[in-house]
């Protein structure tokens, strides 16, 4: 049957299920194609900008659009940086990070246009004036939380190890900057992150993070060390994720709300990865902190908290019980029935990891109480809270021994799923299919097929099914019609394949004995 | 080929005769045109004759002709050859937008068609300008060019509907989004304002308001996937806009045409689909829009009239607001009262109301009519849709919403009452409503399973269903009649016995009515009460409660297929199929009459088989017939066939194909009624079977295997002795079928009831054949399906004739072959077999072999009797004769050939070895206890003391 085909090659993107251990993560990994505006959260937290202190007033020029007054604020900021008079350089530099510090449309092209990089990068160096220092390296922070290419040109100008040798300055504001512009650098990708490690940055960032940092301090640190576990291909190598640890878990340990999200999002980057990566966060004993942060009230926390749950229970059968053992089980009901809906999805995306595992772990799932708050999902959540709820299902029935589907169908999951036949996304509606198929193999065993297809007609299913023989993707309509002709077909006229007939006018007789019978 | 004025020329003559009606013309040049394809220049000759000609027909020709020879064409598959060259494909695609662009509306969808199967193909990738190219000419301000990029645009997107989520597809959709989105809103911004520039404007209007439909169908294609950021950031323009448009009403728009929906609802249409869609996937974002949409479309249904032109628009609209109900969040904009109320009154009741169009399908269209009210294909129906709405309504407002309806009812009826004959109309529409209000849940074979606890079925089908269905004059009001019927139908697990029993004449005496929906209904609803179950799994209603009514029952099921319109009536037939299982020996004194007119109806359908159903259900009744009647009476088998071969005969002749596999079930149940010889009449038939092309066709071999057993069965000796030279001919079936990996099981069938039933020494003479047929089908082909027929035969064969014998024969077409069947094929598939009687028969030839064999017993194996134990143990798998689902009622009896020689086939074992054992004393205990496991022979043991025997 068609279903059984794609099951084999979905399923193998499931933790165990598959064949190929290397494959389990494809469910997020392949989604890298986005149509959607990048998540809120984590985009803001990718590069920071500094926005002006309210204390401070913009003046008129600073707050512009007038390409003709930004212009000659510019070419005045040159003049200034570019002279020897300290006192002009500071305001240039105090100027330049004015106008960067616009909420809207901030200058960073015109900035580095100008030429003025080299000289702020220059600035930063100059230990005997902490002012300039302080407007440079905010002014360059600021360039940094651009784009791509306004980071690349500050890191091109030679501000990375600068900024490293910034951190240990012991004007607190003038490190906590460095900290800053060295989070937005890491924060660029892959590669800047990796040659920010190569340049010491790790050593020197734990340095400072000592019990008597303020906390205001210590939040961008964290979101800095955030950063540098921050992306995928490659990961941060595992001697920087080695070095970082133990502060990360330090950390998760904190008061301050701010401090546990950004400490936590880490923890949600190094686990999202192979199951090797998985292991070095397990080791730490970090699970059940994990745990009791997916029972905070902010949602700043419990989101990350629940993003690196929900990676972890996506690796192997082991890991995943290692998080089962943790008490995961019982914060997952409340988190399914949470008001946000973002929240729910990631939930349900979670329990069908967990849903994906032997059926041991499928009967944990019944006996925590998560079928009823699955099932209310299917109903109520949202698309795509309901989108993986349906996943959960499917794991579920395929892997879930005959007694766990039969419960599974007595909480109402049937009825539910088939419900969301009418989804209009092919791929969750052949999901549902495919576990209904699974359903059906149960009573298959059970001998209960008779009573199944009058449940499944009862609640409209079958008009649905059989409407789904007209959709317009050939896997789903074959699907359908599969289950159409092997479940719901009256009178089956399956008589015999069409048979090659050899050329024969019946007679009776065989053909010339020359070879030897050998079976 | 050259592109030259020669080419073209011969080109537009082959075109031209493409056109011919005379095929000697006409496939020739089709032949011509397909052997040059290949050529270079081909596409480009096309595509000039299409651009340059004079002739409009020539032109939509060679439109076609580009269209088709691409969609044949362009894909380039692995590994084949490339069928156009590359040279041809960079001009196709330099120069296809701009002719598509400037051709006539004819040509431009055939040519629109082409851009989109080459844009499957090569798009983007391949084709990276395409996008921009067409992006361009949303600049030109000329509508017949942006109605072309629009139309082109929605073949090439609308994949994205239905198509997997993929990195490739959704890189494909960003790109699109990226070059596409922003200048297709500026476009739907612009069209908006020129349709108020123009309002006064018919025709300007119309170009206009195709180009928003097809604006709002690549609306969705683009949202469909997910929610693209671009949609996300305009959300207001365009929610807003649509909203406007929903509300918009246009008289110059309004159509005259009650069937055709016009652009307006087809736009309409659209964006309450646009809307659902944001609705079911995009909630979190659309929620501030969704109230304002809930209001116009809501609004849009109280306005819109009853004519067919708007069924489309109504049953989306309704569909919306369903999906949208059953949502908790939405659940306060349907909470007050008021807003019920109105729901109700104003969308829900008229869209229920029978329209005279489906008055007109009552009378006119009666089997359409049925298929959609009985059978459910009414998806895009106004009614189902409003069904719908209910049953979403209903899962937050059940109380209310009865209430309300209650109401209703109450007042459609007191309407009704007041004059029937004008407001019948209001009665049938109280009853729609009441049975859309109580269905929960609902399944063909038992009904409404599930109803609304707070509507009284019971009750209502006492005050106002009775009433039509006792009504004196069957002929009046038919649609309220058969509503009556068809409640009785919904409802009949609901309703109490007592109350069918009521119904049960009235709905017999509706057979009568002239109206085929009523009449359709009446049967339908006796077939579907016929079916239901009461204590002890037997019929609810029984024969003896039937009684009173059967001869009437009978009478008038007959009588209805004589009324016009009915005469080939499925359910009809099904009825009359249904009634005769049920009454069982009750219907014996009417089959006289009734077997005359069963027969006289299949010489009828005979003559032209066009309704598979109803052609089923006679022979399943034919069936009936006889095995009632001969039950009590086998005699009476001869003028059954007395009555039906004369109609055999003339199906067989004229080979109706539908009817030869129904022909051979009958006759084989006739046959195996008899009980002395076998009849002359069917020896006269028996060389006729063994004709090859009857078994050329699959459908005709299981029944027609079947028939040959009876043959055997019942005939043997006269094949033997009259039809001796027939044998080979049935042999050569045997070999023609296990030649066949699908039948030949059913070759097996044939031969074990060959072994079975005829003389050893008539068959002797193929023995030797025959297994070295076997042989080589198990050497070329060693199916387990095969394997396991195979097995069954030989130790039927060895039962039949001795384990002896069976070796004499393996040996003899090859040194030692016994011994490597048993080593290779006998001991490692045995288990395999299932089946009861076949493990039994499996069995005792194993019995026989190990204990009528000394070499193997004393010598070569000792194979483990533990597998023997396996299938002694019974199983309940599967009987001996596959059963090939035709004729339900034709079913044949399991039989076991060696039922009456073996009963118990461990004591037949342990006889066994014992008689072996006082053959050669001590051996036997001494080479059981060394070689068998301790299990097996604890079994044997049980096995011996059975059988009262002990080994010596």
């Amino acid at each position: 049957m068609p279903t059984e085909n794609l099951s084999d090659k979905r399923m193998s993107k499931f933790k165990n299920k598959g064949k190929e251990p290397m494959k389990m993560r494809d469910r997020r990994i392949a989604e890298c194609v986005e149509l959607r505006k990048a998540h809120k959260v984590e985009s803001i937290m990718k590069k920071r900008n500094i926005s002006s202190v309210g204390d401070e007033p913009l003046s008129p020029a600073d707050n512009t659009d007038n390409k003709q007054v930004i212009s000659e604020t510019i070419q005045e900021i040159v003049a200034n940086v570019n002279g020897d008079c300290p006192e002009k350089q500071r305001q240039g530099c105090q100027a330049a990070r004015k106008l960067l510090s616009r909420e809207r449309n901030p200058p960073l092209k015109e900035i580095i246009e100008a030429g003025l990089l080299t000289r702020f990068v220059e600035f930063l160096g100059r230990n005997d004036d902490p002012t300039l220092q302080f407007e440079a390296a905010w002014s360059l922070t600021n360039v940094a939380s651009g784009t791509s290419w306004h980071t690349q040109q500050v890191v091109e100008h030679g501000a990375v190890p600068a900024f490293i040798a910034l951190l240990a300055s012991p004007m607190l504001n003038i490190s906590e900057q460095a900290v800053w512009a060295l989070g937005n650098i890491a924060g660029d990708g892959p590669s800047y992150r990796d040659g920010l490690i190569d340049c010491g940055v790790i050593p020197a960032l734990l340095a400072r993070l000592t019990p008597d940092a303020p906390v205001g301090y210590l939040r961008n640190l964290t979101w800095t060390l955030s950063n540098l576990c921050r992306n995928k291909n490659p990961f941060p190598r595992f001697s920087a994720v080695q070095q970082m640890l133990p502060s990360i878990i330090q950390l998760l340990h904190h008061s301050d709300k701010s401090i546990l999200s950004d400490a936590c999002w880490a923890v949600s980057y190094l686990t999202d990865g192979p199951n090797e990566r998985i292991d070095v966060v397990i080791k730490t004993g970090i699970l059940p902190r994990l745990v009791e942060l997916l029972g905070f009230e902010e949602l700043t926390v419990v989101t990350p908290a629940l993003r690196s749950i929900g990676n972890i229970v996506s690796g192997s059968d082991l890991q995943t019980q290692a998080a089962i053992d943790a008490g995961v089980l019982s914060a997952l009901p409340q988190l399914m029935r949470h008001p946000k809906s973002s929240v729910q999805k990631e939930a349900a995306w979670a329990v069908s990891n967990i849903a994906a595992g032997p059926c041991q772990q499928i009967q944990q799932l019944i006996t925590c109480g998560l079928l009823a708050p699955l099932v209310d999902l299917l109903r109520n959540g949202d698309f795509k809270t309901q989108r993986e709820a349906v996943w959960a299902v499917t794991n579920y029935t395929s892997g879930g021994t005959v007694d766990q589907v039969v419960h599974l169908v007595k909480c109402g999951a049937l009825e539910a799923i088939l419900n969301l036949l009418q989804a209009k996304d092919t791929k969750t509606v052949l999901v549902i299919l495919d576990a209904i198929n699974n359903i059906f193999l149960a009573a298959e065993k059970l001998g209960e097929v008779d009573k199944l297809c009058l449940l499944v007609e009862e609640v409209g299913g079958l008009d649905r099914i059989e409407f789904l023989q007209n959709h317009e993707n050939n896997a789903v309509y074959r699907a359908a019609q599969a289950l159409i002709e092997k479940y719901f077909s009256e009178d089956g006229d399956d008589q015999c394949l069409t048979t090659e007939a050899t050329d024969s006018n019946f007679v009776f007789g065989a053909s010339d004995l020359q070879k030897r019978f050998d079976f | 080929m050259e592109l030259n004025d020669r080419n073209l020329q011969t080109l537009t003559e082959y075109l031209q005769k493409t056109l011919s009606p005379d095929p000697a013309v006409r496939r020739p040049a089709e032949k011509f045109l397909e052997s040059v394809e290949g050529n270079q220049n081909y596409p480009i000759l096309l595509l000039t004759v299409l651009e340059k000609s004079q002739d409009e027909v020539i032109r939509v020709c060679a439109a076609v002709t580009f269209k088709n020879y691409i969609k044949r064409n362009w894909r380039v598959v692995e590994d084949e050859l490339n069928k156009i060259s590359d040279p041809d494909r960079t001009a196709i695609k330099a120069n296809i937008v701009n002719l598509m662009l400037s051709s006539p509306e004819q040509i431009q969808k055939q040519l629109s068609d082409a851009i989109s199967i080459i844009g499957r193909e090569d798009f983007p990738q391949k084709w990276p300008d395409l996008l921009s190219e067409m992006v361009t000419r949303f600049q030109s301000g000329d509508f017949h060019v942006i109605n072309g990029i629009l139309r082109t645009a929605h073949s090439l997107f609308k994949r994205y509907r239905h198509e997997f989520k993929s990195n490739e597809l959704w890189s494909e959709i960003k790109l699109v989004l990226d070059t596409f989105a922003q200048p297709l809103t500026e476009l739907f911004k612009a069209t908006i304002d020129l349709c108020q520039t123009h309002a006064t404007d018919i025709n300007a209007l119309k170009v206009l308001f195709s180009s928003l439909a097809l604006i709002s169908k690549l609306f969705y294609s683009l949202n469909f996937q997910d929610l693209p950021e671009f949609f996300e950031d305009n959300m207001e323009t365009w929610m807003t806009n649509f909203h406007n448009l929903l509300t918009l009403d246009n008289k110059l728009l309004q159509t005259d045409d009650e069937e055709e929906a016009g652009l307006l609802e087809l736009l309409k249409s659209q964006i309450c689909d646009n809307a659902a869609l944001y609705a079911q996937k995009y909630d979190e974002e659309f929620q501030p829009y969704l109230p304002r949409f809930v209001t116009a479309i809501w609004n849009l249904l109280v306005t819109t009239g009853q004519e067919v032109k708007y069924d489309l628009l109504v049953s989306n609209a309704i569909q919306f607001l369903a999906s949208v109900c059953e949502r908790p969040h939405y659940k306060h904009l349907f909470e007050d009262q008021n807003v019920l109320t109105s729901i109700c009154e104003k969308v829900i009741v008229p869209n229920m109301e029978f329209r005279s169009a489906d008055e007109e399908a009552f009378e006119d269209n009666s089997e359409e009519y049925i298929i959609r009210d009985l059978e459910g294909s009414d998806i895009d129906t106004r009614r189902r849709a409003a069904c719908d709405l209910v049953r979403g309504l209903c899962k937050f407002f059940e109380g209310p919403v009865t209430g309300i309806f209650s109401g209703y009812v109450n007042s459609m009826l007191t309407e009704y009452a007041k004059n029937p004959g004008v407001n019948w109309k209001h009665k049938d529409a109280a009853i729609y409503l009441v049975t859309s209000l109580a269905s929960k849940a609902q399944t063909q074979k038992h009904g409404i399973t599930q109803a609304n606890e707070l509507v009284n079925l019971s009750e209502f089908f006492v005050n106002h269903i009775l009433v039509d269905l006792k009504s004196p004059n069957v002929n009046e009001f038919p649609v309220l009649k058969a509503d009556a019927i068809k409640y009785v139908m919904t409802f009949r697990s609901q309703l109490p016995k007592e109350q069918l029993l009521e119904a049960v004449p009235l709905l017999v005496a509706h057979l009568q009515a002239e109206s085929i929906v009523q009449h359709t209904y009446a049967a339908h609803a006796l077939e579907r009460l016929f079916t239901m179950r009461g204590a002890n799994n037997a019929t609810l209603i029984t024969p003896t409660e039937m009684a009173p009514f059967t001869e009437q029952l009978l009478n008038n099921l007959f009588k209805s297929l004589a009324i016009p319109g009915s005469s080939e009536n499925e359910y009809i037939m099904k009825a009359i199929m249904r009634s005769f299982s049920l009454l069982q020996e009750a219907i014996v004194p009417y089959i006289p009459t009734l077997i005359g007119q069963l027969t006289h109806k299949l010489l009828l359908v005979s003559k032209n088989p066009s309704k598979p159903h109803f052609n089923h259900y006679l022979f399943e009744s034919l069936c009936l017939s006889i095995r009632i009647t001969c039950k009590a009476s086998p005699d009476t088998v001869d003028s059954f066939e007395e009555a039906l071969f004369p109609v055999f005969t003339e199906i067989l002749q004229n080979d109706v194909q539908e009817f030869v596999p129904y022909v051979f079930q009958v006759m084989s149940l006739l046959l195996e009624i008899h009980t002395s010889s076998i009849p002359s009449s069917y020896m006269a038939l028996f060389p006729h079977l063994l004709q090859p092309a009857l078994w050329e066709r699959t459908g005709n071999i299981p029944p027609l295997v079947r028939l040959l057993q009876a043959y055997l069965e019942k005939g043997a000796t006269t094949i033997a002795s009259t039809a001796a030279d027939k044998i080979p001919g049935l042999l050569g079936v045997f070999q023609k079928l296990i030649a066949s990996k699908a039948n030949d099981h059913q070759g097996f069938y044939l031969l074990n009831s060959i072994v079975e039933h005829m003389s050893p020494d008539s068959i002797t003479q193929y023995r030797k054949q025959i297994f070295i047929l076997l042989f080589q089908r198990l050497q070329s082909s060693k199916t387990t399906k095969f394997v396991k027929s195979f097995l069954v035969f030989i130790n039927l064969y060895c039962v039949k004739y001795g384990a002896i014998a069976l070796q004499e024969i393996f040996d003899g077409i090859q040194p030692k072959m016994f011994g490597m069947v048993v080593e290779k094929i006998i001991i490692p598939e045995v288990q395999k077999v299932s089946g009861q009687v076949e493990k039994k028969i499996c069995a005792v030839g194993i019995t026989k072999i190990l204990t009528e064999c000394p070499a193997f017993f004393l010598g070569i194996f000792f194979f483990s009797i533990p597998d023997d134990e396996h299938f002694i143990d019974i199983e309940d798998t599967p009987g001996y004769q596959t059963a090939f689902s035709q004729l339900a009622f034709a079913g044949k009896k399991e039989h076991d050939p060696i039922g009456d020689a073996v009963g118990n086939p461990k004591i037949l074992l342990a006889q066994s070895l014992h008689k072996l054992s006082t053959a050669c004393p001590g051996r036997v205990p001494s080479m059981l206890s060394t070689s068998l496991p301790a299990e097996a022979l604890q079994f044997l043991q049980g096995y011996l003391q059975a059988a009262t025997v002990q080994l010596v």
